[in-house]
């Protein structure tokens, strides 16, 4: 199957396992290497990636406030792109987001936050 | 049946929520100062956001996005931040105008002065987003804003000249005061074409997970529930230039507004224009922020929706708890709710084409509508409509402000 990378990849929806909305397609990382064609390897996920697409100062502030939510934050977050499937009208990704670094802002506000609220 | 109930919720919902500050306002300023002379902007606006709910509706239905998140997709980041800020912003003035018209309402029944009552507004919009459900904030509220036929009910017995109103359903030039006249129009057309309303209505579209069956019902709903909802803004205009017109009274404080409906109905009138004001301005306000947040977190890509739990969608929640404290702080600040009504519709006017272009573009892609994309002629009447409402506000707006009005 044709993908265009821009059009059906980038910046698109992505569906967790649980059906849960796990972010955007932020970035993609592609493998060059001699004699071949670029690969795709990894989709990236989350603030970092996104704040240095729009300017890298701004990423690389974003980048020291997302690291205190603690591991695997502060830094892209990266999803092996066999792990990504299109199922439209988004993509389809085989993990937990819950259970990965995307949903720590997520469970972060709802533990500081939320859960604080009566009857929340 | 189930799908044609749903229409009927669909209309009375729409003519319900039509009314708010923004359309109350304008069309009692155009009234009060040329008569009928305005009514073709409302007209105007009217076809214009009927259209536009329509592909909103039509858009999620057939690709299952919402604008905001088809719209980042489809333009990438970069150029998604243009519309987001904008809209973004400017809907936050038109936020805090409605805040400030609840609690204006509340002014006119306790006597206190409204800032006051801005962070309990703004507390109860949250009580009502925070622990309502999405159906909950668009039939009961909207429902309840049944209540504003009241203006036609008075529209129609103080006996207006039929010939003469039905006479400025077409553009005409002004006879005075040429640049005031360009701003109430495009004021009116700023509150008629909230862009706000379409990226609601397709997040409700899709919190009610339409298919393509709904394309009928939605334009019924669009076409009738518009046109009804725009009648009452005429019958607005109408009262005014029945009851402000003949006395000489100009709109330039918004204690002035209660007068519309006391001087023809008394005690009874003074009351049933602080029920419509509080009622149609708290569901906006809920509408509007809930709007924002919506926009936000589909354009990241976050968990959303309004019948989800808070601690399901934390981020989205918290989005629209910041947004209505930021704009209930506005209010806060005494800003008078009458200057900041207008002119955050003249500027949403302004911003037309850089909201709605882009959704134009995406109603015209097949990737995502395929046979159902846009005709020509829904096209080209959006086209002109927003790009010539910009450049008219543009123009007005430094004209209007150096003319200290």
């Amino acid at each position: 199957m044709r993908v265009r990378l821009v059009r059906d990849l980038l910046d698109n929806q992505l569906i967790d396992a649980a059906d849960q909305n796990a972010g955007k397609v932020d970035g993609i990382v592609l493998e060059l290497c001699d004699g071949e064609p670029a690969r795709v390897r990894y989709v990236e996920v989350g603030p970092v990636t996104l704040a240095r697409r729009l300017n890298r100062r701004f990423g690389n502030w974003v980048a020291r406030l997302d690291k205190r939510l603690g591991e695997g934050r502060g830094e892209p977050i990266r999803i092996p792109i066999s792990r990504i499937s299109l199922e439209e009208p988004s993509l389809r990704v085989d993990l937990v987001a819950e259970k990965t670094p995307i949903m720590a802002l997520e469970q972060w506000l709802r533990r500081a936050i939320v859960s604080r609220i009566p009857w929340s | 049946m189930k799908r044609w109930l749903g229409v009927a919720l669909g209309i009375v919902t729409s003519i319900g929520g039509f009314l708010e500050i923004g359309s109350i306002t304008t069309a009692a300023q155009a009234g009060a100062e040329y008569r009928y002379q305005l009514t073709w902007t409302i007209v105007l606006g009217t076809a214009c956001i009927g259209l536009l709910i329509e592909m909103a509706g039509r858009f999620a239905a057939v690709s299952k996005h919402t604008i905001a998140d088809a719209m980042r997709e489809r333009f990438g980041i970069h150029f998604f931040m243009v519309p987001l800020l904008l809209i973004f912003f400017i809907s936050l003035l038109v936020l805090a105008a409605e805040i400030g018209g609840v609690a204006v309402a509340i002014e006119f029944l306790t006597g206190v002065h409204f800032p006051v009552w801005a962070i309990p507004v703004a507390l109860l919009a949250w009580g009502l987003l925070w622990y309502g459900t999405f159906s909950m904030i668009e039939n009961g509220i909207s429902a309840l804003g049944l209540i504003t036929i009241v203006f036609v009910i008075v529209g129609v017995r103080l006996g207006p000249d039929w010939h003469a109103l039905a006479a400025r359903l077409l553009p005409s030039l002004p006879d005075k005061e040429p640049a005031h006249y360009w701003f109430i129009a495009v004021s009116i057309l700023g509150a008629s074409v909230s862009p706000y309303l379409f990226y609601f209505y397709s997040s409700g579209a899709i919190e009610e997970k339409w298919d393509e069956t709904h394309i009928a019902p939605n334009r019924m709903v669009a076409a009738v529930g518009m046109g009804f909802g725009g009648f009452l803004s005429v019958a607005v205009l109408v009262v005014a230039a029945l009851v402000f017109a003949p006395r000489g009274i100009k709109v330039e404080e918004y204690k002035q507004l209660p007068l519309l409906l006391s001087i023809p109905w008394g005690r009874a009138g003074f009351l049933l224009f602080a029920g419509s004001l509080f009622i149609t301005c708290i569901g906006a306000t809920a509408e509007i922020t809930l709007a924002l947040a919506y926009e936000i977190a589909q354009g990241f890509g976050w968990n959303w929706g309004e019948d989800l739990e808070p601690s399901d969608d934390a981020r989205f929640s918290l989005t629209y708890t910041v947004i209505l404290l930021a704009s209930s702080l506005l209010v806060l600040t005494g800003i008078d709710p009458l200057k900041m009504t207008t002119l955050s519709m003249a500027l949403t006017s302004a911003s037309l084409p850089v909201a709605i272009l882009p959704f134009l573009v995406l109603m015209n892609d097949r990737k995502y509508l395929g046979e159902h994309t846009n005709g020509w002629l829904g096209n080209l009447a959006i086209v002109v409509i927003t790009v010539l409402a910009s450049v008219v506000a543009i123009v007005a707006i430094p004209l209007e402000i150096m003319g200290g009005s």
